[in-house]
């Protein structure tokens, strides 16, 4: 199955330079329509409000964590099949094996580079 | 007032008058070493100084890097909107010589937190001496904003980037997944 280039990807990170970094990175992987949000909250609002095709987000932010996030997303009935994708620097074995737990697609550690990000996208979305 | 206050009660008042001046003798030590020790801690010149010092330039620190990384970045973004043209190769170099200008902040950052750590160190080495000298021992518990802190990051697993680089590697993040 090809990557569709024009679902909806929603990056959830605090840092504005990291949400930067991967909009460049999905803009060069072929994807326009990027949205982001700041935090865990912020993030679940705008997905009540439109269908994303993925979700990428950080783990350690105020006030709603990134795992927080994933748990509510695999909680709700209209939510729990988005494609969720952590891309964190939380890189303990108790982390990964707590997201895979919840129900998280992949797992990626900062620093990390194009090609993960776009194999990652592919082993979830479908390639 | 009555008189049972001044009545000898207990068996240090009953000590011979040599045991109890000595006794006060050594306190009086104990208290001039003491101030001594507190002299030595310098706590108004580290609360004035040294503290404010190492806030500023940690804040300046932050300031520096996201201005960089704004600098950098905003010149890669130029770079890959450039139009394959005549002119390609000269803005591209144009671009380059600005990430080269703004990486000269890690030079200056680096002096500011060779100052901060400086600054640590010092406050190692009093409080370590100070510590030692009045015989300190941690007791109490932490105060409750503190608590709460530690309770968020151990119940929602935030133990942050690891010292050495990740604790994991991705080939194994991977392994995990496939």
């Amino acid at each position: 199955m090809a990557l569709d280039l024009n679902m909806p990807i929603l990056v959830v990170d605090d840092y504005q330079t990291m949400v930067r970094i991967i909009r460049n990175l999905l803009k060069q992987l072929g994807f326009e329509e990027v949205d982001d949000a700041s935090d865990g909250t912020a993030a679940l609002a705008k997905l009540k409000n439109r269908k994303y095709g993925l979700v990428i987000s950080d783990w350690n932010m105020e006030p709603m964590t990134g795992y927080e996030l994933l748990r509510h997303v695999r909680a709700d009935e209209g939510l729990r099949t988005t494609p969720f994708i952590m891309v964190t620097a939380e890189s303990k074995t108790e982390n990964v094996i707590a997201a895979k737990k919840a129900g998280v697609n992949n797992y990626i550690v900062k620093p990390f580079n194009a090609a993960t990000l776009k194999s990652k996208i592919e082993a979830v979305c479908g390639a | 007032m009555g008189y049972a206050s001044t009545q000898p009660t207990g068996k240090a008042e009953m000590r011979c008058p040599q045991s109890m001046i000595a006794e006060l003798m050594e306190i009086a030590d104990y208290i001039s070493h003491m101030r001594t020790e507190i002299a030595a801690l310098r706590a108004n010149e580290m609360t004035r100084d040294r503290i404010p010092m190492a806030h500023e330039e940690l804040g300046n620190v932050l300031q520096a890097t996201a201005g960089a990384t704004n600098t950098i970045m905003e010149a890669a973004e130029a770079m890959l909107a450039l139009p394959d043209d005549a002119e390609y190769r000269a803005n591209v170099e144009a671009q380059i010589y600005t990430i080269f200008e703004a990486c000269a902040f890690q030079d200056i950052t680096g002096q500011r937190i060779g100052k901060v750590v400086e600054a640590l160190r010092n406050f190692e080495l009093r409080l370590a001496r100070f510590a030692s000298a009045v015989r300190a021992r941690d007791e109490g518990g932490i105060d409750p904003a503190e608590a709460e802190r530690r309770e968020r990051a151990e119940r929602l697993l935030l133990n942050g980037p690891q010292p050495n680089g990740p604790a994991v590697a991705q080939d194994d993040i991977d392994a995990l997944f496939a």
